[in-house]
C-alpha cells in the first residue's frame, strides 16, 4: 500500500497570492494512499526540505509530491532531499504549481480546484513510480575534433594541454583552414600566417595530438563517453613515413596548369602537391584527377624524382576505427561563390573577385606576392570597388541572416589596397556597418578617416563592362537614392558566409541538430552554447554560425573545456529515463514479438536484436533489447510498440496512465 | 452553470512544457480549463491516450511538441506526426469530432503563443459544448 | 504443372513439410489443409472460394516447428507473407509460395523477390462492394459515421475472430491483453468495442494487406476491415506506400520525412 506525503509551497506569494494552499494540501489529505500532506512558505528552503525527510522517516513515506514550481526548476532539489532521507529519489514528483496554475490563472476557485487536480495527478502517477538508479557509463579518454582550421586547432591544443589525448581529422591534405588563407587580420593587421603557423605545428607536435590529414569521418556510433569512429584516410599516393618532404616531386611534376585551391584559382599548382608552402605536414598528395599518370597510364616522374622512394601509386583509401569519448565539431564555412550573382555577371569577370580571392591577391605569400595586380591583364587597379553584403541578409538568395564579418573584412580589405596603392581610390558600398567588438570600430573610423576610403550607404543594382572598365551602378541612400556610377578596375564582393558543404550529411550522420542553413545547431541559444542536443559532441567557430576569430578560438577554448570536464572523471552518470522491453519466464521470454518496428523509430539506433537461446544453443526466440547507454528516453519506441513490451522508465505506460484516469 | 470544457493536455516536456513554463515566468494569463499531461517527447504520446483522454469524459484534447526540425531527440516530433496524419484521418473515419482535438508545435520560446493556443482551444470547446456522445458511450462501461 | 502433381513432388523429393492449401469442406464449402503426405495431395484444390489468407497460419507455432513449408497463394496472401518478412515473423527460406494460375498452372515462388516480381504485375484494387460502402461513408456527416459505426459496432461481441484471422494480427500479447495498464475494457460494451476496433485498425495502418478476411470473418457482419483499409488507404495517400510491396518494406509509421505533409497541425 503506498503511503505518499504531498507538500504544498506556497513560493511565497508566488503561488500562495492565487492559490488557497491550506485547501489544496486540506483535499490532498483525502486522495487515497495519502498520509501525509501538509503547506508551507517556502518548501524549497533548508526548513522546508527538512520537513520532508522528517515526514519521510516519521510517516514511513514510500513516495512524494511536491506542489510547487516546474519540476525543470527544482525536481534535482527535491529528489536530492528525498535521497537524503533514505527514501529513492525517483518516488518524488513535483506538481507544477506555479508555472502552469498560479503565476497564469486569476485568484479563486476555480485555480485552486486546478492546483488540487494537479496534485492529485501527480499522486496517482507517484503510487506507480518505481526506484530507479541512475546508470553508470565509462568514458573513453580521447576526443576527436573534426576540422582543422583554427578552431579545430584551439580545441584540439587545449585538450591536449589538459592531458587527454586528441586525434585531429582534417579533409584536405594541410591543417590550416581559411585562416592559413588570409593575408593580415582585423582589427591588428597582424600577418595570419605569422600567428597561425606557429600553432599549426604546436598541433603537429604535440605528444597528445595525433594528426590526421587528408581523412574524412565516415560513420560514427555509440554515445557520450563511447563512441566508435570510423574515419576514412584518404590515399595520398604517397608513403608518409618516407616522404621527407623535399619537394623535388613538386618541382617535376609536368602537369602544372591546375587551378589552386588554396589561392582560390587564382593561381596554378601540379598533380603532387602541398597546398601551400607552410603545410602542416609537410607531405604531398596526388591529385589524381589531374595527374598525367592516372589518366593515361604514363608518366611516373615523380616516382623517379623520389629520392626515398615515397610513392604509391596503388595506395587505397584506409579505414580506421577509433574509440572517442567526445567530439568537437569544428568543421568550418565556405564563402558564397561569385557566380551566384548574376547582377554582377555570373561571376564570368576576372576582375570580380570574392572575399577570399582577395585575401590572397593581398597576401605575401598568395599569386602576385601581395602586389596588386588585377587578375585580368596583371595591371594596378586604380580604382577598387567593395560591396559589403554580397548575398547575406538577403532572402532571395536564401541567406537571410547577416554573415558577422563582411563590415569587418571589407574594411580591411579597403584599407590593405589603400596600403598598397597610395594613390588608388577605394569605394565602399555597405547596407549597415556593422562593427561590435573590442576596437572593430575603431578600425572602420581608421579606414575611413585615416585611409580615406569613400563608403556608400546603398546597394549596388548591376555592374557590367565598359570600355575596359567595370561600371559599378548603385544608389546613395543617403542622398535620397541619388544614383552612383563608379568606373572600376576591380570589384570585390563580401560574398555571405555559408555552411560548409555536405554539412546536412554531416550532422545526420552524427545527429546532431542543424539550422535551416545548415549551420549545426547548439543545445541552447544562450546557456550552451558549444554543447549540441546530442551529449559528447561539441561546436566550435564557424560551423555553427559566422564568426571571427576571436570568437572561433573563445568557443574552441570553450568546448575544450568541455571536453576536458566531462573527461575527468572515469565514469558518467545518466538519468535511468530509458527504455527497457519486458522480460518474462519461458517460456514467453517477453512480450516482444520481434517485429522489430521499434528499431526504425529509435533516433539513436539504441534497439538491439538479443537471441535468447535454449540449453543447447539453438535460438528460442529473437526479441528486442535497449541499450541503455545509448538510449535517450525520448519513447518514440513505447507508442510504437504493439504489444506493450516495451516501456520507458519514469514515464511508463501504467504512470501516465493512472495519470490521466485521475481527470 | 455555464459549460466549462474539460482540455486535457498531452505536451513534451523539452518545447511545449518548457514554453507553458516560459507562459507562467512571463505572468501570461490564460483560461484555467486545462491539465497538463507531461511526457518525454511527442514521439511517446501512443494515440490511446487520445482515446482514453474522451474515454475519461475529456471535451478537448491538445497534443503539442516541438516544432519540426527542433526535437529534442531530433526526430520523436515527426514520427508523432506520422501518427497523428493517420490517427486524425481514423477519428474522422469513425465519426470523433476532430474539432475538439488540436495538435501543435509550441516551443520552448513561445510561451504567449501556449497561452493563445489554450485560450482558442477552449473557446472552441466552449462554443461546441460538451461531447456528449463520448460521455454515453464511456457511461456504458459503468456497470 | 498443376497444384497437385507439383505438390506430391514436392513432398515426395522432401523439399517442403508440408503443403498449407485449400481442400473441399462440408456442405460444398472449403476450408484450408494442411497437407503433409504426397498420397493426400490430390484433395489440394485452388478456385474462386479459395479466399481466406493462408498466410496467418505461417505464425503460428505450430506451422513454424514443421520446417519449410509450401503456401497455396492467392495475390493476398502473398502480399501478407512479404509483409510477414518485412516484419521478421517468416524467413524466406522457410516458405515456398505456390501461386496458381486461372487455368490451374502453379507458379513456384521461392524467394522474396520471386513473391516481389510476381506482386509488381498484379495491381492491388479493392473489392467493390467495399470501395462503394467507403464512398457511401466518406459522403456522409461526422454525425452519420459515428451514427453508423456506433450502430455497427454495437453488435461486436469481442470474439477477437477479426483477430484471428488477420494475417498480421501475430501479436503473441495483443494490447487487448494488456491489464497493467487495462487500456481497453475486456467486456463487450460500446466503449470498449470502439476502443477495441480504433486500436486494431491503428495497428494495421502501414502493414494491412487488405485482403478483408477480418471483415470475412465477422460472425456477426460488421465490416470491420474498412476501419483498418481506412487507415491503410491514408498511409497510402499521405506516405505513398502500401504494405506487402516488399520483404523489406520500412514501417510507414516508425519512418518519417522531415517533409511530411499535412494541414492540421498548428
Amino acid at each position: 500500500m503506498s503511503r505518499i506525503g504531498v507538500f504544498t509551497c506556497h513560493c511565497g506569494e508566488n503561488i500562495g497570492a492565487t492559490v488557497d494552499c491550506g485547501k489544496v494540501a486540506e483535499c490532498s489529505r483525502s486522495i487515497p494512499g495519502v498520509v501525509h500532506s501538509v503547506d508551507y512558505k517556502y518548501m524549497c528552503s533548508d526548513p522546508g526540505q527538512g520537513m520532508i525527510k522528517e515526514a519521510i522517516k516519521e510517516h514511513g513515506l514510500t513516495g512524494v509530491v511536491v506542489a510547487a514550481c516546474s519540476p525543470r526548476m527544482h525536481e534535482p532539489t527535491f529528489r536530492n532531499a528525498v535521497a537524503e532521507a533514505g527514501l529513492n529519489p525517483y518516488l518524488c514528483e513535483m506538481a507544477n504549481l506555479r508555472e502552469h496554475c498560479s503565476w497564469v490563472h486569476e485568484k479563486g476557485e476555480v485555480t485552486t480546484e486546478k492546483a488540487a487536480d494537479l496534485v492529485r495527478v501527480m499522486v496517482e502517477k507517484v503510487k506507480h513510480n518505481q526506484p530507479l538508479h541512475p546508470i553508470r557509463v565509462p568514458v573513453t579518454k580521447r576526443a576527436l575534433v573534426l576540422g582543422g582550421g583554427i578552431a579545430g586547432i584551439q580545441a584540439a591544443l587545449d585538450i591536449a594541454d589538459a592531458g587527454h589525448k586528441v586525434v585531429l581529422v582534417e579533409k584536405s591534405p594541410s591543417i590550416g583552414g581559411h585562416m592559413s588563407q588570409l593575408s593580415e587580420t582585423f582589427p591588428t593587421l597582424d600577418c595570419s600566417q605569422c600567428i597561425l603557423t606557429p600553432r599549426m605545428v604546436e598541433a603537429a607536435r604535440h605528444p597528445n595530438i595525433t594528426l590526421m590529414t587528408y581523412a574524412e569521418l565516415e560513420k560514427l556510433e555509440g554515445f557520450i563517453g563511447n563512441f566508435k569512429a570510423t574515419i576514412r584516410r584518404k590515399a595520398r599516393k604517397l608513403d608518409e613515413k618516407l616522404c621527407t618532404g623535399c619537394g623535388l616531386c613538386i618541382q617535376k611534376c609536368p602537369q602544372k596548369k591546375i587551378p589552386d585551391e588554396f589561392n582560390e584559382g587564382l593561381g596554378q599548382r601540379t598533380a603532387i602537391y602541398v597546398p601551400f608552402p607552410q603545410a602542416v605536414p609537410n607531405k604531398p598528395v596526388i591529385d589524381t584527377a589531374n595527374c598525367t599518370f592516372f589518366k593515361s597510364g604514363k608518366c611516373k616522374v615523380c616516382e623517379k624524382m623520389c629520392p626515398t622512394g615515397a610513392i604509391r601509386y596503388d595506395q587505397e583509401d584506409e579505414l580506421v576505427t577509433l574509440d572517442v569519448g567526445a567530439l568537437v565539431l569544428a568543421t568550418g564555412f565556405k564563402v558564397m561563390r561569385t557566380d551566384k550573382f548574376p547582377e554582377y555577371g555570373y561571376g564570368q569577370d576576372p576582375d570580380i573577385l570574392d572575399g577570399l580571392q582577395f585575401e590572397r591577391l593581398a597576401s605575401a605569400s598568395g599569386p602576385t606576392l601581395g602586389v596588386m595586380k588585377r587578375p585580368s591583364d596583371g595591371k594596378e587597379p586604380e580604382t577598387v570597388v567593395f560591396l559589403a553584403c554580397s548575398g547575406s541578409r538577403d532572402r532571395a538568395k536564401g541567406v537571410p541572416y547577416c554573415s558577422k564579418i563582411c563590415c569587418m573584412y571589407t574594411a580591411k580589405h579597403a584599407m590593405l589596397y589603400r596600403h598598397k596603392v597610395h594613390h588608388g581610390k577605394a569605394v565602399v558600398f555597405y547596407m549597415d556597418i556593422r562593427s561590435g567588438g573590442k576596437d572593430y570600430d575603431e578600425f572602420v573610423r581608421r579606414a575611413i578617416e585615416e585611409d580615406d576610403v569613400q563608403y556608400v550607404r546603398g546597394r549596388v543594382s548591376k555592374i557590367h563592362r565598359e570600355d575596359g572598365k567595370l561600371v559599378v551602378k548603385g544608389a546613395d541612400t543617403l542622398q535620397g537614392g541619388a544614383p552612383v556610377e563608379i568606373r572600376a578596375d576591380m570589384v570585390v564582393l563580401a560574398t555571405a558566409v555559408q555552411s560548409q558543404d555536405g554539412s546536412e550529411e554531416l550532422a545526420q550522420k552524427l545527429h546532431v541538430s542543424y539550422d535551416p542553413y545548415h549551420f549545426f545547431a547548439e543545445s541552447h541559444p544562450k546557456l550552451k552554447p558549444v554543447e549540441t542536443n546530442t551529449a559528447g559532441i561539441f561546436l566550435a567557430g564557424a560551423c555553427q554560425a559566422p564568426r571571427d576569430i576571436p570568437e572561433t578560438v573563445a568557443q574552441a577554448s570553450g568546448a575544450a573545456a568541455k571536453v576536458a570536464a566531462l573527461f575527468a572523471r572515469d565514469e558518467l552518470t545518466r538519468e535511468p529515463v530509458v527504455a527497457v522491453v519486458n522480460r518474462l519466464p519461458a517460456p514467453t521470454f517477453s512480450y516482444c514479438v520481434g517485429c522489430f518496428l521499434c528499431q526504425s523509430a529509435c533516433p539513436y539506433q539504441a534497439i538491439e536484436q538479443e537471441e535468447i537461446k535454449g540449453r543447447d544453443g539453438s535460438v528460442l526466440k529473437v526479441v528486442a533489447r535497449v541499450n541503455a547507454g545509448l538510449c535517450q528516453g525520448c519513447g518514440t519506441c513505447v507508442a510504437t510498440c504493439r504489444t506493450k513490451a516495451i516501456d520507458i522508465q519514469g514515464f511508463s505506460n501504467e504512470q501516465i496512465y493512472a495519470e490521466l484516469m485521475t481527470l | 452553470m455555464a459549460f466549462e470544457p474539460k482540455i486535457t493536455a498531452f505536451v513534451c516536456n523539452w518545447c511545449t512544457y518548457a514554453g507553458a513554463d516560459l507562459t507562467g515566468t512571463s505572468r501570461i494569463k490564460y483560461q484555467p480549463n486545462v491539465r497538463v499531461l507531461r511526457l518525454p517527447c511527442t514521439g511517446r504520446i501512443d494515440f490511446m491516450l487520445l482515446a482514453k483522454a474522451f474515454a475519461r469524459g475529456a471535451d478537448g484534447i491538445i497534443v503539442s511538441g516541438c516544432h519540426p526540425n527542433d526535437c529534442h531527440y531530433t526526430s520523436g516530433n515527426y514520427h508523432a506526426r506520422r501518427r497523428w496524419m493517420v490517427y486524425r484521418d481514423l477519428m474522422d473515419f469513425m465519426g470523433i469530432d476532430t474539432r475538439r482535438v488540436t495538435f501543435s508545435w509550441v516551443s520552448a520560446a513561445e510561451g504567449a503563443r501556449w497561452a493563445q493556443l489554450v485560450d482558442e482551444v477552449t473557446a472552441t470547446v466552449r462554443e461546441l459544448g460538451p461531447y456528449e456522445d463520448y460521455k454515453e458511450l464511456a457511461l456504458a462501461g459503468v456497470e | 504443372m498443376d497444384l497437385t502433381t507439383r505438390s506430391r513432388e514436392l513432398l515426395e523429393g522432401g523439399a517442403v513439410k508440408a503443403v498449407i492449401g485449400y481442400e473441399a469442406g462440408r456442405r460444398g464449402g472449403i476450408r484450408p489443409a494442411f497437407v503433409k503426405e504426397a498420397a493426400k495431395a490430390a484433395a489440394l484444390v485452388f478456385d474462386g472460394r479459395c479466399t481466406q489468407n493462408l498466410a496467418a497460419y505461417l505464425t503460428r507455432r505450430e506451422v513454424k516447428r514443421m520446417g519449410r513449408v509450401a503456401l497455396v497463394a492467392a495475390p493476398d496472401t502473398l502480399r501478407a507473407l512479404l509483409q510477414l518478412m518485412a516484419e521478421r515473423q517468416v524467413k524466406e527460406e522457410d516458405v515456398l509460395a505456390l501461386a496458381v494460375a486461372p487455368d490451374g498452372a502453379v507458379t513456384e515462388l521461392p524467394t522474396a523477390a520471386a513473391v516481389e516480381e510476381h506482386l509488381a504485375v498484379t495491381a492491388k484494387e479493392l473489392k467493390a462492394e467495399d470501395r462503394a460502402l467507403l464512398a457511401r461513408l466518406d459522403a456522409m456527416t461526422r454525425e452519420e459515421r459515428w451514427a453508423f459505426w456506433q450502430k455497427e459496432l454495437s453488435r461486436c461481441v469481442k470474439c477477437y475472430a477479426c483477430r484471428n484471422a488477420c494475417p498480421m494480427c501475430y501479436c503473441g500479447h495483443c494490447t487487448m491483453d494488456c491489464n497493467r495498464p487495462q487500456w481497453v475494457p475486456v467486456a463487450s460494451h460500446a466503449l470498449g468495442n470502439l476502443e477495441y476496433h480504433m486500436v486494431r485498425a491503428m495497428h494495421l495502418a502501414g502493414r494491412c494487406v487488405e485482403c478483408g478476411d477480418c471483415g470475412r470473418a465477422c460472425p456477426v457482419g460488421i465490416p470491420v476491415h474498412l476501419m483498418a483499409f481506412h487507415c491503410q488507404e491514408s498511409v497510402h495517400a499521405q506516405f505513398g506506400q502500401r504494405a506487402g510491396t516488399s520483404a523489406k518494406l520500412d514501417y510507414a509509421l516508425s519512418t518519417f520525412r522531415p517533409d511530411d505533409k499535412e494541414t492540421f497541425i498548428r
